[in-house]
């Protein structure tokens, strides 16, 4: 298990100056545009030609190539041998090996599919490469989001990496004293109980005490919060996403008015 | 304006330092899970937790966070399955307060509602946003019912309700015993604890049978995948 | 001024057959370090929150008697407005950390945020608060990797960045090792220098010595002795009722057996106590002084 906070990538760059609601109003735009456009090679472009660039410009094209190809590798695959060989809608077979075929119909399917996803998870990561998740959240908290929402998110991101480096040492000693985590399914599904107990006790008992530590720091105190952390936000960037927010309009209001 | 009122009373600081540790749970074990190759996801257990002490609506938001810091950190395909999450917490909240969270064999009914609504939610997700083919291995038996000649979305929704019911029993009952094995007086702590007190019988008693089925039904349904795809 | 007044308090937790705190009288003056000691489950934690308001705020329960803090009546106000008097410091250093943060400094900017503090005047304080609890130097760090003593100080920090009258430690050291023990009691030592009203439980018998202006032994829920370190400290009672004793006062009264301490001298609880009181009767009328 790989304990790692986030995605985030400290670099200087353009695309980790922008504001943070501007990152994420870009993301939606790419989401909607790819899913709501029928024209059958849009995804591709604006992920050659939109997302791979920004990555670029963020300074964090390496990672965000690699990234991406490791997330949906295993689901590309799957999803091009399973649509092309059983895709519903498949009529000509472009070749046979023994009882499968394989349909034009089910790997052009696939490969819009494929590409669909491959904008929606790839856009998020350009978002979530060059911003920490910290300051997203000062930046969703100053405009409106509630901070309980807010404090849940950025101590779930801390308390997971924290459990999984508990849960790799309970791993650990648990083997050492001969747990079998490999053997055959009996031995696996009994592991389970020794790996996971004293993980989720462990971890419940912990809650009283800094529900206490909170509120002794006036958590719940009625008034406004301010934020220590100042994000910068411009005109510009106001502008930008209105402009965004037309284009999801625009994508959504042609795809309902073609269909 | 009652509504939000009693909303609002479900949020109280515990719940509000749970929910993160609920989720960790989530991720955790789902990882474990998949560590110790189980033929199950298990990745529901601090959702269903937080759904019986706090309420159907802390419940919903565990699920829908889970899935959002999923797809931050480990998976951003995680993103466009929030609704099954959301709606396995609330559905899981609603149960517990309809009191069926108090024995084993209640629990099981609980399981079962929740694998049928995450079975019909998952359902759209998977035809319109994958085509029906997802990266989990139960799409094999998408595949295979595609080939007799069922329709996408019968064939999605039979594979997913032949798929959910061993996972969310299983995720249920794990959560029950984890509440079984809480102390009284930790539990009073949360807005909703009364869902949890049981009806008879030692909690240590119910703990165990609770833990029994569950390995029982996972074993089973492992061997009859096994005995299935050959 | 009074800073804390505890009139006839008596505190049941709910779903407890018997009151964890009975019949309990204390007034704790500005500036004043009050010290609690007692044994396993004789309520030290449980008056440390009644002082700090989480009890009855928090933890429910029923609450008999009055509370004041800085002021104002306990029960009839709340939490959110009971901590900007009083502050909370407690065993785990770990569990302490809001867990919302990503670098200390943040983190100690937590309860200023929540108070709706302006940026400027928060960063002035959290400076102060940084060097007062000497970990200027951690402030872009992780809160979570660090040490238990630098957490503990990052937690103190947390809170007396908030500026409360009364700071309320609950065993802060308990959970530490030697070293970090030594950093937290040498902020402890800074603060009262600077005239904080402290009140503290603790069971190093020999910290307490150290820093205690008045101690209060409790067994059981009630006020068993109290008074000064001196008198307190070495109380025979106190063992008799599984409190521990410095183990410098348990090595006077065995050389007292022994003819070796005078009977007109006080018993040591601490190191300085002893060698003086080894030293003679000139040494010993300073320690009877000190005392
Ligand atoms: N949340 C609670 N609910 C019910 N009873 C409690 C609770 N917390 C403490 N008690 C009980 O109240 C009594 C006093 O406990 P308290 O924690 O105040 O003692 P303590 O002196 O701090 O002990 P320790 O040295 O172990 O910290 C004990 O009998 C304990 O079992
Ligand atoms: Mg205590």
């Amino acid at each position: 298990m790989r304990n790692r906070l986030s995605f985030y990538i400290p670099r200087q760059s353009l695309i980790h100056d922008l504001n943070p609601l501007t990152k994420l109003a870009l993301v939606f735009t790419f989401i909607i545009v790819a899913f709501s456009s029928s024209w059958y090679w849009l995804p591709t472009i604006l992920f050659f030609f939109g997302l791979v660039p920004l990555s670029f410009i963020g300074k964090v094209g390496k990672a965000f190539l690699r990234t991406t190809f490791r997330l949906l590798l295993p689901l590309f695959i799957f999803l091009f041998v399973m649509q092309s060989l059983f895709y519903p809608g498949g009529v000509t077979p472009l070749l046979s090996l023994w009882i499968f075929s394989v349909k034009l119909e089910g790997v052009q399917f696939a490969y819009l599919t494929g590409t669909r996803i491959l904008v929606m998870v790839s856009s998020f990561l350009v978002l979530l490469l060059t911003t920490h998740p910290s300051t997203l959240m000062s930046d969703l908290t100053r405009r409106g989001l509630p901070g309980a929402l807010a404090y849940i998110i950025t101590s779930t991101l801390q308390i997971i990496p924290q459990m999984q480096g508990k849960a790799n040492t309970i791993i650990d000693a648990q083997r050492s004293r001969g747990l079998d985590t490999e053997g055959n399914l009996f031995k696996r599904a009994g592991a389970l109980l020794p790996l996971v107990g004293p993980l989720v006790f462990g971890s419940l008992v912990d809650v009283e005490e800094r529900a206490i530590a909170i509120e002794a720091r006036a958590f719940n105190a009625p008034c406004k919060k301010t934020s220590l952390i100042e994000i910068s936000d411009t005109g510009f960037e106001t502008a930008l996403r209105w402009f965004f927010l037309l284009l999801m309009l625009a994508a959504i209001g042609s795809r309902i008015w073609l269909s | 304006m009652k509504l939000i009122d009693s909303i609002k009373k479900d949020f109280n600081t515990m719940t509000l330092v749970l929910i993160p540790v609920a989720i960790a749970i989530n991720v955790v074990i789902g990882q474990i899970v998949v560590l110790l190759r189980l033929p199950v996801y298990l990745d529901s257990i601090g959702t269903v937790l937080v759904a019986v002490l706090c309420g159907p609506w802390a419940g919903a938001l565990t699920g829908t966070l889970s899935n959002i810091i999923w797809g931050l950190i480990i998976d951003p395909n995680a993103f466009p399955w929030f609704p099954v999450a959301l709606f396995i917490g609330f559905v899981a909240g609603w149960c517990a307060i309809g009191g069926l969270f108090k024995s084993w064999w209640k629990v099981v009914i609980t399981g079962i509602l929740i694998a049928f609504t995450a079975a019909i939610v998952s359902t759209p997700i998977a035809v319109y946003l994958y085509g029906g083919i997802t990266a989990s291995g139960s799409s094999f038996i998408t595949a295979f019912l595609l080939q007799s000649g069922r329709d996408l979305v019968s064939a999605v929704l039979s594979t997913n309700f032949l798929v959910e019911p061993v996972d969310k029993i299983a995720t249920a009952l794990v959560a029950f015993a984890i509440i079984q094995g809480l102390s009284t007086r930790y539990i009073s702590r949360f807005p909703r604890s009364e869902n949890a007190a049981q009806e008879k019988g030692k909690r240590s008693t119910q703990l165990i049978i609770a833990i029994a089925v569950a390995v029982v039904l996972v074993v089973i349904a492992a061997t009859v995948l096994v005995t299935m795809l050959g | 001024m009074a800073i804390l007044t505890i009139n006839n308090l008596t505190y049941q937790y709910p779903s407890s057959p018997q009151p964890a705190l009975k019949d309990i009288s204390l007034t704790l003056e500005s500036g004043e370090f009050l010290a609690v000691i007692g044994a396993n489950g004789a309520g030290k934690s449980s008056l440390c929150y009644t002082a700090a308001g989480f009890i009855p705020h928090f933890f429910r329960g029923e609450l008999n008697g009055q509370v004041l803090i800085d002021g104002v009546d306990s029960s009839q106000s709340n939490l959110n407005e009971l901590v900007l008097h009083a502050g909370l410091v407690f065993q785990n250093p770990f569990n302490q950390i809001s867990g919302s943060k990503f670098t200390v400094y943040e983190e100690i900017a937590f309860g200023l945020e929540n108070l709706g503090i302006a940026r400027e005047e928060m960063k002035a304080r959290i400076d102060e608060a940084l060097a007062l609890t000497n970990i200027a130097d951690l402030g872009k760090r992780s809160p979570y990797a660090l040490s238990g003593g630098q957490q503990q100080r990052v937690a103190l920090a947390s809170i007396l960045v908030m500026q409360p009258k009364l700071l309320v430690l609950d065993e802060p050291t308990s959970q530490l090792d030697p070293i970090g023990t030594q950093e937290v009691f040498q902020v402890i030592r800074a603060m009262t220098k600077r005239g904080m009203t402290i009140l503290m439980a603790e069971h190093k018998i020999e910290q307490v010595a150290e820093f205690a202006d008045r101690v209060i032994a409790l067994d059981a829920g009630e006020i068993l002795l109290e008074g000064t370190p001196g008198e307190v400290l070495t109380s025979p009672l106190l063992p008799e009722r599984g409190v521990g004793i410095s183990r410098y006062t348990q090595v006077a009264r065995r050389a007292q057996a022994m003819g070796l301490w005078s009977k007109q001298t006080h018993l040591p609880a601490t190191l300085a106590q002893a060698v003086r009181g080894f030293g003679g009767a000139d040494a010993a009328q300073e320690v009877n002084d000190a005392a």
